[in-house]
């Protein structure tokens, strides 16, 4: 079977709530922050950002936003410019793959991509004593100067293929889900094959409220946002500039 | 003490004195082989770079670094090739400029990655489309092609020569000079080019992105019209520094001005084809992308004038100046045209890696700053001090300057010139 | 034929050459990209049986049903249960990571269970008249409270003490009901009641929340009305003005930052399009009244019964208000805290122990709660380790029986509060859980839902033993629809803390501080949830603040400063942000236990540069 496996996030639905970003830590034996990790060092392969209508108290609203690796088309920026050929997009499923083990950590990968949903292993990573016992065993553990990413928990496609073949038949679509969209309590997200109509995502695709995050660029994503408030779409767009910048750290 | 081991007809200061030269150099090298030995041994976290500066000062000192070298090759280019004998005087100090600047890169490369170990994988597993994999074959072959070409120099030390097979040896590879000229210049053309592909096929980064020619966007054309205006650029300060340094004179003015014009030149076709580039990019490439380029200049610090001072003051002043020849006559102008072109060229490095990463994509994104930690800092003077020092090492026992000789007796001459009229004042 | 030496190494040079050309030599090399991989210090997974195990979360009152993935007998995966009746399948971030909690780095792993006994004995026979032994359990309701309120009933001067709570007798509310909610900045969306339960019924009601912060239910609530700090019950009394006469009469307007289009608006709405209901924290009295005049109660706001209990339970002290007692009178105080409804400000509990050497006793699974005020601390299992029942939930309209079953061995040197405080008056408590069930399946009423099978079965049909053995599987017990419910009397609640009534902001304290993420003051962390602490800006980290930027101006901090967050309580470092969201005069800050001691739900407070 040929799928090409998307996600449809109704951000009206998010509540902020965070559980999609701690159930993908646990499924994929992400570690706890390191003393010195920040938002811009720490891990999240899924991460919900708070965004806001550009308004001051009181008229400012927000709304939230996961935004996890957004599975490009085959013209990922991460997959061309990757030297060892550790990025790969599975012609199976569509899912852009990184391969921990071939990662040399150049992180010229990070730079290509405008969705910041690539992570380094800046340290090695460290669990308080005895916590490593609750690591998942389909999921192998990375060790620092390496890069990972959101892979759409290709291990329980794996599973799903292998459970499915144990029963003598090939994989159905809503054989996996992964952990984000197990988790999430709303139903915010929405996990599918955009190459079935009736999927969650393709729907979503065709719906007129949906948009995805910075088209023009030609990334041609899989993830479709979905809101029926006019000043969310701006999220999709470039961004302007704001008030002022970040301190810097360091 | 060490006298055996200069060359004949030259000068060089008291072993002493040149032990006082490079002790503040070790000094320094041993900080910086200590900050990236932290970095090798503790893991990238001893850096200030994150995951949205996954580029920091390292990926911008490379750049830079290589494309000052760049005088290695351009040099060799223009001697063997173009046959413009003048720049005999200073092609062994461009191939130990090239050698160590090249050497440096790789050596900071290898801390700047998570995996060093990992290193031959882009030779195990190259993705014919990665820009970087490309700079990796090139440079690594290039380094070699540098490092055959250091030898002959390296054989003609006063002591080496006496031994009879490394006289043989040098011979015989000045023989494959042209070759490697040759080869030097084609894989200089390519990761030269490649440097600046690595930025220019960014689709995700607007700001860099550029469309170009068949796989190649126009920034690979740039970098390396940039890289061969200011290698000799880079020669020419050097030289000068070096004769500052050693208060010798170690080549002929007219050398300086060849190199001068020969930059001024390429640093003008240059600064034309940023300009087309660059209004091409705001009119058409970048607003294509839905990123208009004006939004870009509205994050402070980086407003417009960086712009103007990247293609302009850096970029048009410096080509003009060495391009007058009455200017180009004056060391100071020289000189210091020299110097702003080199520097325009580190800004347009500096602009096309941490500013693309200081800019925002997403507009829930913040406008990011990066400052380097001293662990960064102390790599990047490690090679400073490795250069100063491969230099230094070169400069006092091998030949760099063939002209020196010649030049020192001219002003032995000089002087015994103006002796006479001084004679009868006492 | 002579073999001579060359020919050997003709041999073996051609071997190499040879061997070149086939795989292995290659093969070799790419393996060794699987050796540099594996550094010793990466651990690796165990691996095993995968079981399921089920059970329900005891972090909050909410009790959401648990379904771990276990390798062998250790879970590594939390998820909820898709169809339960009472959940609904979802389970929170911090409900997500609990079988990280035994491994805790805070967690306390011994303390003198023998010595605080003995202290507690010597203490309370030197109670004076009016003087009380007591044990103030923070999360009343429970088998464990009754185990509490018996031992109290025996023990001399014993008084069993409960948070304050915003009613008397068991109350719910029940959402389903409701077409318009109005919400006094409770946190509907976002961790109140059950959230499943919420999600199941948010597309029949309109949420309309009131408070001076956008809070996560602000922001997705159908309306928000952006009142000043303080002024909650300004806006209730402005809105009962509108329903009894037609317009909200002053001051109680003007003090609400709304204006009287918007509060009359709102007011109409609650009263035609009904079945409404006010929430609130619990602390507004004019709330209650608001409900009363709705309608609410009975409709929306409902009595729910009592869990049965055995016959001879009943004979046990009295439910007591903490805020009821006298100041000062209480000699001994056993806190459990080893599970927690909410955490309260420690000047609650502090002014009504004696002043002269008290003794205070908690069980805490770390320090971080009220162990830097106790003289002994008590270890105690942290959840999944222990054997616990969760109370109903405050948007569970029956009763419920449901166990949180433990998943893990707790460690040797746990303290069982329970079986401590028994203890004290002679009180066996290890089968307390047992009874009650027992007592459950006696009364006979309601349904039995097994996660397994997904099904429920009324408790008649099913043996005491398969009852209890469900039970300690995952199963819960519901109670059948109370049709006799009528009648009940609603108290209303206590008057609200004193402290919080002061009309005029004192000089020295200009601000007002509203705390948020007060479910990390209450419930224990996983490390893992740095995700959304430390390594994004999804949540205010723990002594972490927003600011106004013209607030910040005026106190002299900018982004990212450290700075001194003062009340009349005390003082605590802070870090400063800067949100132009929050309202000017108010300092949002991230609870702690040592923020909550602080400032409480809000208080005044100033901020000035470290």
């Amino acid at each position: 079977m040929i799928a090409r496996y998307g996600m449809t996030i109704d951000v009206d639905r998010c509540t902020g709530c965070g559980a999609c970003m701690v159930a993908c830590a646990v499924e994929n034996n992400v570690p706890p922050a390191h003393q010195g990790a920040n938002d811009r060092k720490g891990i999240t392969w899924i991460r919900v950002f708070q965004v806001n209508n550009g308004q001051d108290y009181p008229n400012r609203r927000s709304a939230f936003v996961p935004v996890l690796c957004q599975q490009c088309g085959k013209d990922a920026p991460c997959a061309s410019v990757c030297p060892q050929q550790a990025v790969e997009i599975d012609p199976a499923t569509g899912i852009v793959g990184q391969m921990p083990e071939r990662c040399l950590g150049c992180r010229y990968c990070m730079a290509a991509c405008p969705y910041h949903a690539r992570y380094f292993n800046w340290w090695d990573p460290a669990w308080p004593a005895g916590m490593e016992k609750t690591l998942n065993p389909d999921v192998a553990p990375r060790m620092r100067g390496v890069v990972e990413k959101c892979n759409f928990c290709h291990g329980r496609w794996h599973a799903a293929i292998e459970r499915a073949a144990a029963n003598g038949r090939s994989i159905q679509a809503v054989d996996y889900v992964p952990a984000c969209v197990e988790a999430c309590p709303t139903g915010a997200i929405q996990f599918g094959d955009l190459n079935r109509p009736e999927s969650a995502p393709a729907r979503a695709a065709r719906n007129g409220n949906s948009f995805r995050l910075l088209e023009k660029i030609g990334t041609d994503p899989k993830i479709y946002y979905r809101s029926t408030k006019d000043w969310v779409h701006r999220i999709s767009s470039a961004p302007a500039p704001g008030l002022g910048k970040e301190r810097s750290r360091g | 003490m060490d006298k055996e081991f200069i060359a004949r007809g030259v000068k060089r200061c008291s072993t002493p004195r040149f032990l006082l030269w490079i002790l503040p150099w070790l000094s320094l090298l041993a900080f910086g082989l200590y900050s990236a030995g932290l970095c090798l041994v503790k893991g990238l976290n001893q850096t200030n770079m994150d995951n949205r500066f996954a580029f920091g000062l390292w990926i911008f000192l490379d750049l830079t670094v290589i494309a000052l070298g760049a005088g290695a090759f351009f040099t060799g280019f223009l001697l063997y090739i173009l046959k413009l004998k003048e720049l005999r005087a200073v092609i062994n100090s461009a191939v130990v400029i090239g050698l160590v600047c090249y050497s440096g890169a790789i050596a900071v490369l290898m801390v700047d990655v998570g995996q060093p170990l990992r290193a031959w994988f882009t030779f195990w597993y190259p993705n014919v489309h990665s820009m970087l994999a490309e700079v990796t074959f090139c440079i690594t072959c290039y380094l070699t092609v540098l490092a055959i070409e250091y030898l002959p120099i390296l054989l003609r030390n006063r002591k080496l020569r006496e031994v009879p097979s490394f006289l043989v040896f040098e011979h015989e590879l000045h023989k494959l000079v042209y070759v490697l000229a040759g080869v030097g210049t084609f894989l200089s053309f390519f990761h030269q080019g490649s440097l600046g592909g690595l930025y220019g096929v960014l689709r995700g980064r607007p700001f860099a992105f550029r469309e170009g020619f068949l796989v190649w966007p126009s920034t690979f054309f740039l970098f390396i019209v940039s890289a061969a205006a200011v290698g000799p650029s880079f020669i020419l300060l050097t030289t000068w520094l070096v004769e500052k340094i050693s208060r010798k004179r170690l080549a002929r003015p007219a050398v300086l001005e060849l190199l001068g014009r020969i930059s001024g030149l390429l640093l003008a076709v240059y600064v034309l084809a940023k300009t087309m580039d660059t209004l091409i990019w705001i009119n058409r490439t970048s607003p294509d992308a839905g990123f208009p380029a004006a939004q870009y200049y509205a994050w402070r610090p980086f407003g417009t004038w960086i712009l103007f001072a990247e293609i302009v003051l850096f970029g048009l002043v410096p080509a003009l100046v060495m391009l007058a020849p009455w200017l180009r006559r004056r060391t100071g102008w020289l000189v210091s045209a020299a110097a702003m072109a080199c520097l325009g060229v580190a800004l347009n490095r500096f602009v096309l890696t941490v500013q693309t990463l200081a800019l925002p994509t997403l507009a829930f994104d913040k406008f990011l700053s990066y400052w380097p930690s001293w662990q960064e800092t102390g790599t990047f003077l490690a090679v400073v001090a490795y250069g100063v020092l491969v230099y230094s090492f070169s400069f006092r026992y091998l030949q760099l300057f063939p002209e020196e000789r010649e030049l020192k007796a001219e002003v032995r001459q000089e002087k015994e010139e103006e002796l006479p009229a001084m004679a009868g004042r006492y | 034929m002579n073999t001579t030496r060359r020919d050997l190494f003709k041999f073996v040079g051609g071997s190499v050459v040879g061997a070149l050309f086939t795989p292995a030599p290659w093969r070799l090399v790419t393996d060794t990209a699987l050796w540099s991989e594996n550094w010793p210090g990466i651990p690796r997974p165990a691996r095993g049986e995968i079981r399921t195990k089920f059970t329900h979360c005891a972090l909050c009152p909410a009790g959401c049903a648990v379904r771990a993935r276990c390798v062998g007998d250790q879970p590594v995966a939390l998820a909820g249960v898709p169809g339960h009746p009472l959940s609904h399948g979802a389970l929170c971030a911090i409900g997500l990571t609990a079988h990280h909690l035994p491994y805790h780095p805070s967690r306390l792993k011994q303390g003198p269970a023998g010595e605080a006994a003995q202290a507690v004995s010597a203490a309370i026979s030197k109670c004076g008249p009016a003087q009380h032994a007591a044990v103030l359990d923070l999360r009343p309701g429970r088998t464990a409270s009754w185990t509490y309120r018996r031992a109290m009933a025996s023990v001399k001067h014993g008084l069993y003490l409960a948070p304050p709570s915003p009613f008397g007798g068991s109350v719910a509310f029940d959402l389903h009901q409701a077409k318009t909610v109005l919400s006094f900045g409770a946190p509907l969306l976002d961790g109140w009641g059950t959230p499943g339960n919420v999600i199941a019924a948010r597309e029949n009601f309109r949420l309309i929340q009131a408070e001076p912060l956008e809070s996560r239910t602000a922001s997705l609530a159908d309306l928000w009305l952006p009142i000043r700090p303080g002024a909650e019950e300004a806006l209730a009394q402005a809105i009962a003005n509108v329903l009894a006469d037609g317009k909200p009469r002053s001051p109680f307007a003007a003090q609400t930052g709304l204006t009287e289009q918007q509060i009359t608006s709102v007011a109409e709405e609650l009263a035609h399009n009904g079945p409404a209901l006010v929430l609130d924290g619990g602390q507004i009295p004019a709330v209650m009244e608001l409900n009363r005049r709705l309608g609410s109660l009975g409709r929306t706001i409902v009595a729910r019964r009592e869990t049965p209990v055995p016959e001879s339970w009943k004979k046990a002290a009295p439910v007591t208000n903490l805020a009821s007692v006298p100041d000062g009178s209480i000699r001994v105080l056993l806190i459990d805290e080893s599970v927690m409804d909410a955490y309260l400000p420690w000047s609650m509990i502090e002014r009504k122990l004696v002043p002269d050497d008290p003794l205070v006793v908690t069980f805490a699974w770390s320090r971080q709660g009220y162990a830097r005020h106790a003289q002994y601390v008590l270890p105690a299992a942290v959840y999944p380790e222990i054997f616990d029942d969760i109370p109903p939930a405050i948007d569970s309209v029956a009763a419920v029986f449901r166990i949180a079953a433990p998943l893990v061995e707790p460690p040797a040197g746990m303290v069982n509060p329970s079986e401590f405080i028994g203890g004290l008056a002679g009180l066996p408590a290890a089968d307390a859980l047992r009874q009650r069930a027992d007592a459950i399946h006696q009364a006979g009423r309601g349904t039995l839902f097994t996660c397994a099978g997904a099904k429920s079965v009324p408790v008649k049909e099913v043996k005491p033993d398969d009852f209890w053995k469900a039970l300690n599987e995952g199963g819960c017990w519901l109670d059948a629809v109370d049709e006799s419910g009528a009648g009940h009397r609603f108290l209303w609640p206590a008057n609200a803390d004193d402290e919080k009534r002061s009309s005029a902001p004192p000089e020295d304290l200009p601000l007002v501080a509203i705390t948020c993420e007060t479910r990390a003051a209450a419930a224990p962390l996983s490390p893992l949830m740095s995700k959304l602490y430390q390594e994004s800006n999804l949540r205010l980290a723990a002594n972490h603040a927003a600011l106004n930027p013209a607030t910040a101006r005026a106190c002299g901090v900018g982004e990212g400063a450290r700075a001194i967050l003062r009340t009349h309580c005390g003082s605590a470092q802070i870090e400063v942000s800067l949100d132009s969201g929050v309202p000017p005069g108010v300092v949002k800050v991230a609870a702690g236990p040592g923020i909550m001691d602080l400032c409480g739900a809000s208080a005044r407070a100033q901020v000035v540069p470290a």
